[in-house]
């Protein structure tokens, strides 16, 4: 340490020997918070991790993190109704940013690279478990089971996996090629799929819990509900999942005339879309929901929204809050329907009631009436756990109440109906599975407060357009071709840098610039993030700038009194 | 301690840092001072090879506690009122000897648009090589926040309260930059906290250039304005968005750049942050009056200025400060 004397000079910053940080009330801490894009997924995502990495350049490590959640990118970025987006933060200041462009493409870009999933072999006594469905809910388990080291067996009543990813969703919007090759490398990783085993006919649940403790029930929803409008059934009515089914397997259709479908899910919409593509002169879709809008409609049509959107720029016709009150006949033929309005109302407490609206009927002529109102559990074979059914009635980690070491997800639950939803069930049920196996503590619901808009410091963003994947106009479309392609490499990383990283460091090096009192200080060598900052309390005087302009709300005061 | 840092001492981190700071911690600014950070970003631009001539004030009181300092490059306090007769002859002196060391004046407003400004008219008018950086703070503050001639209109301070008959300073601020000007000298600006890199960019064109530069640094002041240390920058910011302190550059005392405001706001969002304006706030016709009159005069500013963008532009007002992943804005 230099002395000072008289006239002399002082050494190198000799203040440092001052710990203004006694004057401290409050102090910085780094505190990370989860965005509203992660805690929106139904998957589990967290989209601003393997953003962050993709703006960094690092695609394959984005790639590891996508998949810590979901095995199937490729698939989701092309059918999830992405209600990350919805969340996004950046939708309150410009546009959203688009989570299921780069999803995809990050997915599409390791089935081409041939990226090894992050998973190891389990181990020679490594404890095993039956999951009885290879749908989205199914694999997903069974992928998870299998990264917690637990050797994932998997049975399915078809001779390949997918579930209704392979025997419903139309090539359209998922090609073949992606989704057998998402899946094989799914499997290749190492579950051991078991195909054309149906439970309750080749398999007894009996016997498959004699061979295993734990069981993952995933069979969907194969049956179709019942309908009928006023007690008149047509003589041969045929059911929307069952055509679309057998459309996806035979690739054709016979069809002829003008079509009233009724529903607002998925099928309604495949299939209305499907016809049209096969020739029908008129598709009517007629549903007691709402069109989407651009704001959140609370009885909005379940399908995706961007589906319908496409359907009708095809020419499909929807009737909004419609139902059909009676078929008008002629003999055997179907001459036209009966509509009328009708909406779902509040039954004062008791759950939602379908009113039908007197006096606004209209007729409708149609030669065939289709209903596709949704689907529930075939429980042949499921009697003794499904108990009252339609449904398998689990707890948030795939749980089932009566039955220890029985687990249930995806569609044969219910509600989700959904694949990045069964995607998220099969990962919950897999932790639960390995607290039961493992006899470790079981997993516990947590609610989670994403951080909000007006926590983050928009002065430091600017504006810029979302990436828009290029897409087939309403002519050029058929039912064999993929409508919308991928965005360009190019495209993923300026829509990545677009992240505005909520709640977590992005090293935009602004609390190190901005600390009047030098006291961000940065440490040599460390990854672009969160470790590279440290606070130097000895003289951090608890300003609070740092907190008030860090972009990503990423630093909060905490009081010290 | 931080776990991530555990076995680094600090002394050891600060000066590890990848940039050079000619201004350390452990000085004595109020917590949230935008002069010491002003003060710093300036000696980021400048590099270690430098000597500093500081007026009295803030500045110099708080990073020269003794028997220590905050400077880690050659600093020299003398008077109120002479610092650029100092740098000038420190100026002469190194040309004498043939070096290239870089001469820069350091000082508040009271020392720049009041008691110093015969020297610094001196030193411009005889074009010494140096860069002369005034951190505005619109008032005395070292001696208590007393008003000067830079001290906004309407503006309270100690010796401009708001009164029976006035609504804090009756006077308007000096428009020191048209002083400036008229000495023709090559460089000029004006800069503030709130954009780091506009900022620094100017501190290194006024050190390049052969000759007097001079500039203006819009510093808030927790103590004095009376806002929240955490709300400086953007105080600061707002300042610069309401068109209230105009960011400009002049060359020869013509006005050759200005940074565009993209979405004008207006001068209420950047008074109601700070006591010295809240008396405007008040239900009477003379607050209205002098609130509206101070939204003219930044109106005025935008106009005369040109200030208001056509088009978005990466370096106005909204842009210059964007940030992006791994810290590449700022270096
Ligand atoms: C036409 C259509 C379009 C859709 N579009 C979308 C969309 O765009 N986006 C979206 O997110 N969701 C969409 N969905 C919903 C989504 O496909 C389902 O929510 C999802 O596939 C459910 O996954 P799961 O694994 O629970 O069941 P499934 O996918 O139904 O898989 C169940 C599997 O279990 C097998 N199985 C059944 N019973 C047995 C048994 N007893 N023994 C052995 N195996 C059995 C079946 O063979 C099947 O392979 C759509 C659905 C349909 C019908
Ligand atoms: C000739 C002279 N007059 C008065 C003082 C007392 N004095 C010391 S600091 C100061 C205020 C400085 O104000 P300013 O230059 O605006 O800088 P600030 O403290 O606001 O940063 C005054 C009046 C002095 N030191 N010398
Ligand atoms: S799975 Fe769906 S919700 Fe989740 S990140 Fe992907 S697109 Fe978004
Ligand atoms: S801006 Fe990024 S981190 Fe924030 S919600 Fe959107 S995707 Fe997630
Ligand atoms: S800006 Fe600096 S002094 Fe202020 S709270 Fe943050 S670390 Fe502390
Ligand atoms: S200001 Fe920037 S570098 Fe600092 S913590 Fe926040 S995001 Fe990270």
């Amino acid at each position: 340490m230099t002395t000072m004397t008289r006239g002399g000079f002082a050494s190198a910053a000799s203040s440092l020997e001052f710990n203004t940080g006694g004057w401290r009330l409050a102090r910085p801490e780094h505190r990370g918070r989860h965005a509203p894009c992660e805690t929106s997924c139904p998957a589990g995502e967290n989209p601003r991790a393997y953003l962050g990495a993709a703006a960094d350049g690092d695609l394959r490590a984005a790639w590891e993190k996508l998949v810590e959640a979901n095995p199937l990118p490729a698939i989701t970025g092309r059918v999830c109704h992405h209600p990350c987006e919805t969340g996004c933060n950046r939708g309150q200041y410009d546009e959203p940013i688009a989570i299921h462009s780069i999803e995809r493409f990050l997915g599409d870009r390791a089935i081409e690279a041939g990226w090894d999933y992050p998973v190891g072999a389990p181990g020679g006594d490594a404890p095993a478990a039956a999951i009885v469905g290879a749908g989205p809910a199914g694999l997903s388990a069974a992928y998870h089971l299998l990264k917690r080291g637990i050797k994932p067996v998997l049975f399915d009543a078809q001779p390949a996996a997918g579930g209704l990813l392979r025997s419903a969703l139309p090539p359209y919007r998922l090609p073949r090629t992606i989704l057998d090759r998402e899946i094989e490398r799914v499997i290749a990783a190492g579950i051991d799929f078991r195909p054309d085993k149906r439970i309750g006919r080749d398999i007894s649940i009996e016997e498959l819990r004699a061979d295993y403790r734990a069981v993952f029930l995933a069979p969907g929803a194969e049956r179709p509900r019942r309908w009928s409008a006023d007690g008149a059934e047509p003589a041969r009515m045929r059911y929307g999942l069952d055509l679309l089914k057998s459309w996806t397997s035979v690739g054709d259709l016979p069809v002829k005339g003008k079509i009233a479908i009724v529903g607002g899910g998925n099928t309604a919409i495949d299939l209305a879309r499907v016809l049209k593509f096969a020739g029908a002169t008129e598709v009517h879709v007629i549903t007691f929901q709402a069109l989407p809008g651009a704001a959140a409609v609370p009885d909005a049509m379940s399908a995706v929204a961007r589906e319908i959107r496409q359907a009708v720029e095809e020419g499909v016709i929807i009737h909004d809050h419609r139902g059909i009150r009676r078929l008008i006949m002629r003999g055997e033929k179907l001459e036209a329907v009966e509509m009328v309005h009708m909406r779902e109302m509040d039954d004062s407490g008791r759950g939602r009631r379908l009113v039908a609206f007197e006096g606004t009927e209209t007729i409708l002529k149609a030669d065939e009436v289709i209903p596709a109102i949704g689907q529930e559990v075939n429980s042949a074979g499921f009697e003794s756990v499904i108990g009252r059914g339609p449904f398998f009635h689990a707890d948030r980690f795939g749980r089932l109440a009566d039955h220890a070491g029985i687990f249930a997800g995806g569609d044969a639950c219910g509600a989700a109906g959904t694949v990045s939803g069964a995607i998220g069930d099969g990962r919950r049920a897999a932790r639960a599975i390995e607290a039961y196996l493992r006899g470790t503590a079981p997993p516990e619901q947590a609610v989670i407060e994403p951080i909000a808009y007006r926590h983050l410091n928009l002065s430091y963003f600017d504006h810029a357009p979302r990436a828009a994947a290029p897409i087939l106009s309403a002519s050029e479309r058929s039912a064999g071709n993929e409508i919308e392609s991928s965005i360009s490499q190019a495209g993923v990383h300026a829509e990545a840098e677009r992240c505005f990283s909520c709640g977590e460091c992005m090293a935009c090096d602004n609390c190190w610039t901005l600390c009047p009192d030098n006291s961000v200080l940065k440490l040599a060598g460390a990854p672009p993030g969160r470790d590279r900052y440290v606070f130097d309390y000895e003289h951090c005087k608890g300003c609070g700038i740092c907190a008030h302009e860090c972009p990503a709300g990423f630093i909060m005061m905490i009081d010290e009194n | 301690m931080e776990p991530k840092r555990e076995g680094i001492s600090v002394a050891a981190l600060h000066h590890q840092q990848p940039a050079f700071r000619g201004l350390d911690a452990g000085h004595m600014a109020c917590p949230g001072c935008g002069q010491a950070l002003g003060a710093r970003l300036v000696t980021e631009a400048i590099g270690p090879d430098a000597i500093i001539a500081n007026a009295t004030g803030c500045l110099e009181v708080f990073t020269s506690m003794w028997p220590r300092s905050s400077w880690r490059v050659p600093w020299i306090h003398s008077l109120f009122e002479n610092a650029p007769a100092v740098a000038s002859g420190i100026e002469a002196a190194l040309k004498a000897q043939g070096r290239q060391t870089k001469v820069v004046v350091m000082g508040g407003d009271g020392g720049t648009f009041d008691i110093g400004l015969q020297s610094l008219s001196g030193m411009l008018e005889r074009n010494h090589n140096v860069l002369y950086v005034c951190f505005d703070n619109e008032a005395y503050m070292n001696t208590g926040v007393q008003r000067s001639s830079s001290t906004p209109h309407a503006a309270m301070t100690t010796t401009s309260p708001r009164g029976e008959t006035r609504m804090g300073k009756r006077h308007l601020k000096k428009d020191l930059l048209a002083i400036i000007g008229a000495h023709r000298i090559p460089y000029a600006a004006t800069a503030t906290v709130a954009y780091p890199s506009d900022l620094r960019a100017k501190v290194r064109r006024g050190i390049e250039i052969e000759g007097a530069a001079f500039l203006l640094v819009h510093s808030p002041c927790p103590l004095g304005w009376g806002h929240d240390g955490a709300d400086s920058i953007e105080v600061a910011r707002l300042a610069v968005q309401t068109g209230f302190f105009p960011i400009v550059e002049m060359e020869r005392g013509v006005v050759a750049g200005v940074m565009k405001i993209r979405e004008v706001r207006p001068v209420a969002d950047y008074l109601r942050l700070q006591d010295r304006f809240q008396h405007l706030f008040e239900d009477s016709r003379e607050a209205r009056e002098e609130l509206q009159h101070l939204q003219e005069l930044a109106d005025h500013n935008i106009e005369v200025y040109g200030l208001r963008a056509d088009e978005p532009h990466p370096r106005d007002s909204e842009g210059a400060d964007t940030v992006r992943r791994g810290g590449m804005r700022w270096s």
